[in-house]
């Protein structure tokens, strides 16, 4: 990111090699609509160029592009007044991710509805913890909250989805 | 599921080497604050400048005067410094301690007000003939109206200052970061007029100074949401 700031456009691509196919899931998640997560994700690229002065080193990369990116999902949710519209979608989410930890409860649909299902605060915390390897400390700077509640809010949401998993298999059974 | 990494679109790329000037990185949200520090004193210490100490200032003691007003200026810079980390994607500090700090600048400047007003409650004495004297003893929202707009227009300036600093800003709520750096401006202000500002009573401190702080937190909002609107323009480029 230093390199970027001293002008190396290689620099810059590097970056978008690196990080942009996870910015691009997170901001699929956050949307609940794969559809506008390519434009959410032209626009966080964007943004962090225009920004780049704005980017201090003693902070990580990855979290900082992170919390852009939902700067950019959440300031594209005001313009567009789309909130009822994304909620209203999840449940066909394309690209919503799987968890690893969950995969063994349930087939990939399942655990799709199941997180969609979740308070997406919580989903937020579990997801960017369990599946892109945020810290709790770093989920804290992006949201806004403390370690400690990124750490309850992930850990209730793999408990509510724990339990919802084993409900739709003991109805299969 | 694990993507593909792909090569930015050609857009992108285009868009990115239009300018690719070099550029500083932003200071530790610590070391923006400590920078705000000259100006802010300086501008705060302006109406001191022009018509010195209050005249009861001894009775007050050097605690109720300096330390009062030098505890106001830590908090002002506190808030300046909150406001920085605001204004970081990754670095936003819990909402209770935004929300802690600035209730504590609030009742900061009522208690000062308070124990200001029961120490020292009577006649205000300012630097001019006798006859403004009696003018304003008479008619004492003159100076209500002074102060008002006098310590508005000094935080004003204050604000427009910081919100240059913060123009590069990316908050996630870019009215709660400038409503916290106006609120840092109005508190500083506030801090050097209130040591020179001789009129103790709580509805003039409160009402006139007190007044300047709120429109100094509605200006900064209302800045800090139309950076943020202008930086992050979304749906302009895109449908």
């Amino acid at each position: 990111m230093v390199r970027y700031q001293g002008g190396s456009v290689e620099a810059f691509q590097e970056i978008y090699l690196q990080l942009a196919p996870g910015v691009r899931r997170y901001l699929s998640h956050l949307a609940g609509r794969s559809e506008i997560a390519d434009d959410l994700l032209q626009e966080t690229f964007l943004q962090m160029h225009r920004s780049r002065a704005a980017y201090n080193p003693a902070y990580a990369v990855r979290p900082w592009l992170f919390g852009l990116a939902r700067n950019v999902f959440l300031m594209n949710r005001r313009a567009a007044r789309r909130f009822a519209i994304v909620h209203e979608s999840r449940q066909d989410l394309p690209e919503f991710p799987v968890l690893p930890e969950a995969d063994r409860l349930g087939s990939q649909d399942e655990i799709r509805k199941c997180l969609a299902n979740l308070a997406p605060d919580q989903a937020e915390a579990l997801l960017l913890h369990h599946e892109w390897g945020f810290s709790f400390e770093e989920i804290a700077g992006m949201l806004g909250i403390s370690a400690a509640a990124a750490r309850a809010r992930a850990s209730r949401a793999m408990a509510d989805l724990r339990m919802a998993l084993n409900t739709l298999q003991r109805a299969r059974v | 599921m694990r993507d593909q990494p792909q090569k930015p679109p050609e857009s992108l790329m285009r868009a990115i080497a239009r300018d690719l000037r070099p550029v500083r990185p932003s200071p530790q949200p610590f070391h923006l604050a400590l920078r705000m520090v000259p100006l802010a004193l300086l501008v705060s210490s302006l109406i001191l400048l022009a018509i010195g100490s209050r005249a009861d200032s001894g009775k007050l003691g050097p605690l109720l005067t300096w330390g009062a007003s030098s505890a106001q200026f830590a908090l002002a810079i506190a808030l300046v410094w909150i406001a920085a980390h605001e204004s970081t994607p990754a670095g936003r500090l819990p909402r209770q301690i935004v929300y802690s700090v600035a209730a504590a600048a609030s009742l900061v400047v009522v208690l000062v007000t308070l124990i200001t007003f029961s120490t020292s409650s009577g006649n205000p004495i300012l630097p001019v003939p006798p006859r403004i004297n009696e003018i304003l003893r008479v008619s004492p929202w003159i100076m209500g109206l002074a102060c008002g707009i006098g310590s508005t227009v000094a935080g004003g300036i204050l604000v427009l200052f910081f919100s240059c600093v913060f123009r590069n800003a990316i908050a996630t709520r870019p009215s709660v970061a400038g409503a916290l750096y106006g609120a840092g401006a109005g508190l500083a202000i506030n801090a050097g007029w209130r040591i020179a500002c001789p009129f103790s009573t709580p509805w003039h401190a409160l009402g006139a100074h007190g007044a300047a702080i709120v429109a100094t937190v509605i200006l900064g909002a209302r800045i800090g949401r139309a950076l943020g609107n202008r930086r992050l323009q979304i749906g302009g480029t895109h449908s």
